[in-house]
């Protein structure tokens, strides 16, 4: 192991016992029981939804009877497609209805609604609904379905309405490539050339809540409560499938039970809105557990990387060329960008003049794939740092003596020619190795393996509403989404700050699309980059008001007066001071402390394409990056070499996510998301049958890590001070501790067992069986 | 649907003489109504407020569990522990805290699935069942009660109301280690139980295997003494033995793992679990679970 | 006219001290009794398999997930839910040190983690962290990494 060669910035690990509180506005209600998630929401003469889906993987739609559910006691609606308007939606290409139409293209896609008085009684109803279908040969090999004559998911794509920049054809949805130089030339100058396969499984967001909807119609109005983490994006896509327009629809999410990218996009809200308006009565959607796994199109993708290096022998890397097949599932979804994300992740944060990467997101007849929390990410990363384990060992180097050769740092130019401010990577590789390599020696069967990963800030419009009110106590209303991360919850200690307010002072209201302005929800990690700059808008033009207010008070120039301790200041003349309690009041007989914010968003960099030395086909945005985040993970693990099992015991993880404003929230984002990484790495494995069903639909099967497999982890967050995106330089966060992970793990167990596992998760039997010679790499 | 709450003994088997299904936990009975394995039976009888099956009762001949003692109480109790430590073993990794308060001992063994825990431990034990019906009772070996999976061989109105297992003697040790993916909420992918009697100084008398997931029933792996009789365990013994329960599996293939990779790593199981009860019989104290106290599976 | 019953009997459930008459069918799991016919719904579902420990009470002290369980055979007992753990206004221990140790993220897992922790403090008052996670195997949390949670546990213990 190459020690330490520079101090980081803040290399001490974080002691979470010393950290500041944060005081959670939701916490009480999440503690006590008190707080309503939405299949805890009860309306009166609320009827009861079950779906029909596909009964097989593909087929035609011949017909579908409802006359028998429809005839059921307690029976109060039924649909299908005829039922509702002939819309195909989805941004990137509208290659899905609400209701199967023509063709059924996975197990989860749904096929009738209904709803009834009883849960049992519109269960009864959904299986008297007699669908008859002609089976279709059905896709779920990525290469087959790029030959000539392959069965096509969706014959029809030609039709479709596509976005602008989305390359498609046949079963492609979505192409991209990134290049830079010449790489094919460089590579067959390249001293050494190292080439592998890898090949990792779908896997499942899987928050604990199942999703829920409830929908009521009151005078041609719908409001609709729904476990989404995007309220705004549900809501434009039922004003565009049941055709109505924005203000006819208020989406309000109740507690959200989790999401990680699972309750992203437009899912259910439309189904329920249109039964509960059929039926004249409320009507509640609750997932089981099963829904929740096949259902929704918010699966991670699986993925097969061919990655080849060029390298020299002094260990820089000079070229990487890179085919990517993602397994995009029956519909779009959100992923025309994986594509290019994913060619990001397997280029990784290195170096190189010259690379050529190409990948493609497939239609398969497999539940749709969309955004689970760094998407693509996790997978690329294990694929191309597992790889980089592998080109050190090539030149007899140490791998961490290899990343810090080669990866990227303040001045240096990526694989897509982004030149990188001050970034903290290097400091990241030494934090992170040092926090987990223990005094003494390692244990039998035990090593340490490090990754490193990066991945971008997602800057975007987003707007809030901060207020006082006369007792000089606050309110802020956002339209950001609040998934359990506390990044809504942080936005108190912003307001609170710009106002010399504690942020127990101040109260949320949040997640309600009639209340607020327009917020991208808690998706890419966006929330506290995007929706705080707005908050600290708000709350500073609220603060100018405030100080105003108060130079006239203190017959002071406003220039001096300071918002502190909940109370207006003079600068300099610590006796005069009135309490913003008392502005408030005065303030309140007319001249309200009220102001919205919003602000531009910070731009992203724009990549050099001229002259033809950097090229992006199928380009979607997400090449140039802004307020990149870098991060190292170092694994200490045991395996068991007899049966292949893998326990991780200590993690050293350092994060570049710029400036961290809540630590004590941050620590529990980086430790989330290294055991989501832990899970994905080890034991989440998605089975399906030959025809793309999905075959362990539940959580005996579906093993998510548990409390007694939890490691030790450190986290050392680097704040490089340059490169922020959001108030104070922060960048986004939650999303890039779920990189690294299972690609750390992989470079400890090749350690053990003397070869890397090529099949993502690294379930106990490959292990073994790569141990044993033999590597399955299954297809996923 | 008709259920009711059996206080005594011959309240429960008056009930299941006329037709009633009796439910202690009845997590396995619940789970598989709601995912359609079989819906609930249309009359129940509960039976965990019978205070008399709900006892262990060391002493004499016999050693005598009772049926709705739960697993909580088996990984804990010092007569299972100290004397029937692979039930306790087994017992520690079930499910969660709450899986192991509400399963019971009569429930695991009578539900019959090839991937019980507690089935190889009583097996290697040389366990009996009591089964008691207004007719009488009578019991036989635990062995002979499983005749596929999750299927037994006691007859309609019969109840199990005890485990019967034999004293203890001097130099005994057992074990249960199973492969598991994770530390909790697992299901035995595959898993293995050995028994050993020692003499004075240390060459085994007696030992026995039986292995969990491998077959359709819970199976003994014969002829384990020929391989380790007379000696102390040795290398040659511990291969012999992995080697014999490696053989004598039939396992399938499924999601949880694959017939090659269960073949494998039974025989592994079974070594590490043999070993466990030879170092037990020889006074190390182990903690329960040996999966844990061992680090089986990287624990 | 008949009246179809559906084979539901009179039954009473005590409830965090409070006793709830109710007519139940043979067949509803305690969760759901709890829910729709006692009407907290604090205890949540999360996978109906007896996987995930959102739906964990209290049944005469012990952990029970309320999911696989059938609220007929509870009568009798006494069922505690994440309601009845504050005195009050007056949060648990265990309660005020999952809000500050950072514990709580989404929230959903959180009152059936609280239901364990309570039990597992109740037959061991001074757990050692590895008795803490074996303690709370039952119970998936998605937000977490479980990390804030143990020392959640841990800091309830030194507070006692």
């Amino acid at each position: 192991m190459t020690p330490p060669v520079s101090t980081p910035v803040l290399s001490e690990p974080i002691d979470p016992a010393a950290l500041p509180r944060f005081d959670r506005a939701d916490g009480p209600d999440k503690v006590t029981g008190s707080g309503r998630y939405t299949a805890d929401l009860t309306l009166t003469g609320m009827l009861h939804a079950a779906f029909v889906y596909a009964e097989h993987s593909h087929a035609r739609l011949l017909s579908v009877d409802t006359s028998v559910a429809r005839s059921m006691p307690g029976v109060m609606s039924v649909l299908t497609a005829d039922d509702v308007p002939d819309v195909r939606y989805t941004h990137g290409t509208a290659d899905r209805r609400l209701f199967a139409k023509d063709a059924v293209r996975y197990d989860g896609d749904v096929v009738a609604a209904v709803a009834a008085t009883t849960l049992e009684k519109a269960r009864a109803a959904a299986d008297a609904v007699v669908v008859e279908y002609e089976p279709l040969p059905t896709v779920t090999d990525l290469e087959a379905a790029l030959a000539d004559g392959s069965p096509l998911v969706h014959p029809e794509w030609q039709s479709y309405d596509a976005a602008d920049g989305v390359e498609r054809s046949g079963n492609v949805a979505s192409f991209s490539s990134i290049a830079k130089g010449d790489a094919h030339a460089a590579m067959a100058d390249a001293e050494h050339v190292v080439s592998g396969r890898y090949v990792a499984d779908a896997s499942h967001a899987t928050p604990i809540e199942p999703r829920g909807v409830v929908a009521q119609w009151e005078g041609g109005k719908v409001t609709i409560w729904s476990s989404t983490q995007v309220p705004f994006a549900a809501r434009a896509g039922v004003c565009q499938t049941l055709e109505l327009p924005t203000n006819k629809v208020r989406v309000i999410v109740p507690h959200l039970g989790g999401g990680f990218g699972g309750k992203c996009g437009f899912h259910y809200e439309a189904h329920v809105a249109a039964l509960a308006q059929a039926a004249g009565r409320p009507v509640r959607l609750v997932f089981t557990r099963r829904e929740e796994f096949l259902a929704p199109d918010r699966r991670r993708e699986g993925m097969i990387v061919d990655l080849t290096t060029g390298l020299r022998s002094d260990g820089t890397i000079v070229a990487r060329t890179a085919k990517v097949l993602l397994d995009g599932g029956a519909y779009m979804a959100d992923g025309e960008f994986f594509p290019q994300m994913a060619a990001m992740h397997v280029a990784g944060p290195y170096k190189m003049d010259h690379c050529h990467i190409e990948a493609s997101l497939v239609y398969t007849n497999r539940q749709p794939s969309g955004s689970v929390r760094a998407p693509t990410a996790p997978q690329g990363c294990w694929a191309v740092e597992t790889h980089t384990d592998e080109l050190a060992a090539a030149l007899d180097m140490d791998p961490v003596a290899f990343r810090k050769l080669n990866a990227v740092d303040e001045g240096d130019e990526g694989c897509v020619g982004q030149i990188y401010n001050k970034i903290g990577l290097q400091d990241c590789i030494d934090a992170a190795v040092a926090a987990v390599t223990p005094e003494g020696d390692l244990g039998e069967h035990e090593s340490i393996g490090v990754a490193i990963g990066w991945w971008p800030s997602f800057p975007g419009a987003s707007g809030a509403i901060v207020r006082l009110d006369d007792d000089g106590q606050g309110q802020i209303v956002t339209g950001a989404q609040e998934n359990g991360t506390g990044s809504v919850m942080t936005l108190r200690q912003l307001a609170a700050d710009e106002l010399g307010l504690a942020p127990q002072d101040f109260q949320i209201v949040y997640q309600d699309t009639a209340a607020a302005p327009f917020d991208g929800g808690s998706s890419g990690s966006q929330t506290l980059i995007n929706n705080g700059r707005a908050v600290v808008a708000a709350a500073g033009r609220v603060a100018d008001q405030l100080k105003e207010l108060a130079a006239a008070e203190l017959e002071a120039s406003v220039d001096d007066i300071v918002l502190a301790d909940g109370a207006a200041h003079v600068a300099g003349t610590p006796t005069k001071s009135v309490t913003i309690a008392e502005l408030a009041a005065a303030a309140g007989g007319g001249a309200l402390l009220v102001a919205s914010g919003s602000e531009d968003p910070p731009e992203y960099p724009e990549l050099d394409t001229e002259g033809g030395r950097i090229a992006c086909i199928g380009d979607q945005g997400v090449a140039g990056w802004a307020g990149p985040q870098f991060s190292c993970h170092a694994v200490h693990v045991r395996v068991d070499p007899d049966t292949g099992v893998v326990r991780v015991l200590n993690i050293g993880a350092a994060h570049d996510s710029g400036t961290i404003i809540n630590p004590l929230a941050a620590l529990g984002q980086i430790e989330g998301g290294i055991m989501m990484g832990i899970g994905q790495a080890l034991t989440e494995i998605t089975h399906y049958d030959e025809a793309g069903n999905q075959l362990n639909a539940g959580l005996l099967e579906y093993k998510l890590q548990t409390a007694a497999d939890t490691p030790n982890v450190k986290v050392v967050f680097i704040e490089p001070g340059a490169d922020g995106v959001g108030p104070r330089g922060a960048k986004g966060l939650a999303e890039a501790p779920n990189v690294a992970t299972a690609a750390a793990i992989n470079n400890a167990i090749t350690k053990v067992i003397g070869t890397p596992v090529r099949s993502l998760p690294m379930t106990a039997e490959r292990v073994w069986a790569a141990s044993m010679g033999v590597d399955e790499g299954s297809q996923p | 649907m008709s259920f009711a709450i059996a206080t005594t003994l011959d309240q429960a088997l008056a009930a299941i003489a006329d037709g009633a299904r009796p439910i202690a936990g009845g997590s396995d009975l619940v789970v598989g109504a709601r995912h359609g394995k079989a819906p609930l039976p249309e009359s129940l009888v509960a039976i965990d407020r019978i205070a008399e099956l709900a006892e262990i009762k060391a002493g004499g001949d016999v050693t005598r569990i009772g049926a709705v003692v739960n697993h909580a109480r088996l990984m804990t109790d010092p007569t299972v522990v100290g004397n029937y430590t692979a039930l306790a073993d087994a017992a520690a990794l079930v499910g969660s805290p709450a899986t192991r308060n509400v399963g019971t001992l009569g429930g695991n063994i009578m539900n019959g699935s090839p991937a019980m825990d507690t089935g190889a431990p009583l097996v290697v034990m040389g366990a009996q069942v009591e089964l008691q019906s207004t007719g009488g009772t009578r019991t036989l070996s635990i062995a002979h009660l499983w005749d596929a999976p999750g299927s037994n061989t006691a007859a309609a109105g019969e109840l199990c109301t005890a485990v019967l297992l034999p004293p203890p003697g001097d130099r005994c040790g057992s074990a249960y280690v199973r492969l598991e993916y994770r530390r909790a909420m697992e299901i035995a992918v595959v898993g293995a139980a050995a028994a050993v009697v020692l003499d004075e100084a240390g060459a085994i008398v007696n030992a026995r295997v039986a292995l969990a997931a491998v077959a359709p029933t819970i199976i003994e792996v014969d002829g384990i003494e020929d391989l380790v009789a007379g000696r102390a365990l040795d290398d040659d013994g511990r291969a012999a033995v992995a080697d014999a329960a490696s053989s004598q599996a039939s396992p399938i293939s499924d999601m949880r793992a694959s017939d090659a990779y269960r073949r494998h790593t039974v025989g592994v199981m079974a070594r590490r679990a043999l070993d466990a009860a030879v170092r037990r019989a020889l006074g190390e104290e182990i903690a329960v679970p040996v999966n844990r106290a061992l680090g089986i599976g990287a624990a | 006219m008949t009246i179809d019953m559906n084979n539901a009997s009179a039954v009473t459930l005590r409830v965090n001290g409070t006793d709830y008459p109710m007519l139940l069918e043979t067949e509803r799991n305690l969760l759901g009794a709890i829910r729709d016919e006692v009407g907290l719904t604090g205890t949540k579902e999360g996978c109906d398999d007896c996987e995930c420990g959102a739906c964990m009470v209290l049944v005469d002290g012990q952990p029970v997930n309320s999911c696989s369980y059938l609220a007929v055979q509870a009568q009798g007992r006494e069922i505690t839910t994440i309601e009845g753990l504050a005195d009050g206004q007056q949060l648990s221990e265990l309660q005020a040190a999952i809000l500050e140790a950072g514990g709580v993220q989404c929230g959903f897992c959180t009152p059936g983690m609280l239901m364990s922790a309570t039990a597992l403090l109740d037959r061991n008052p001074s757990p050692t962290r590895e008795e803490i996670k074996v303690g709370l195997g039952g119970n998936l949390c998605r937000c977490t990494g479980y990390g804030r949670i143990l020392d959640a546990v841990e800091r309830a213990v030194t507070i006692r």
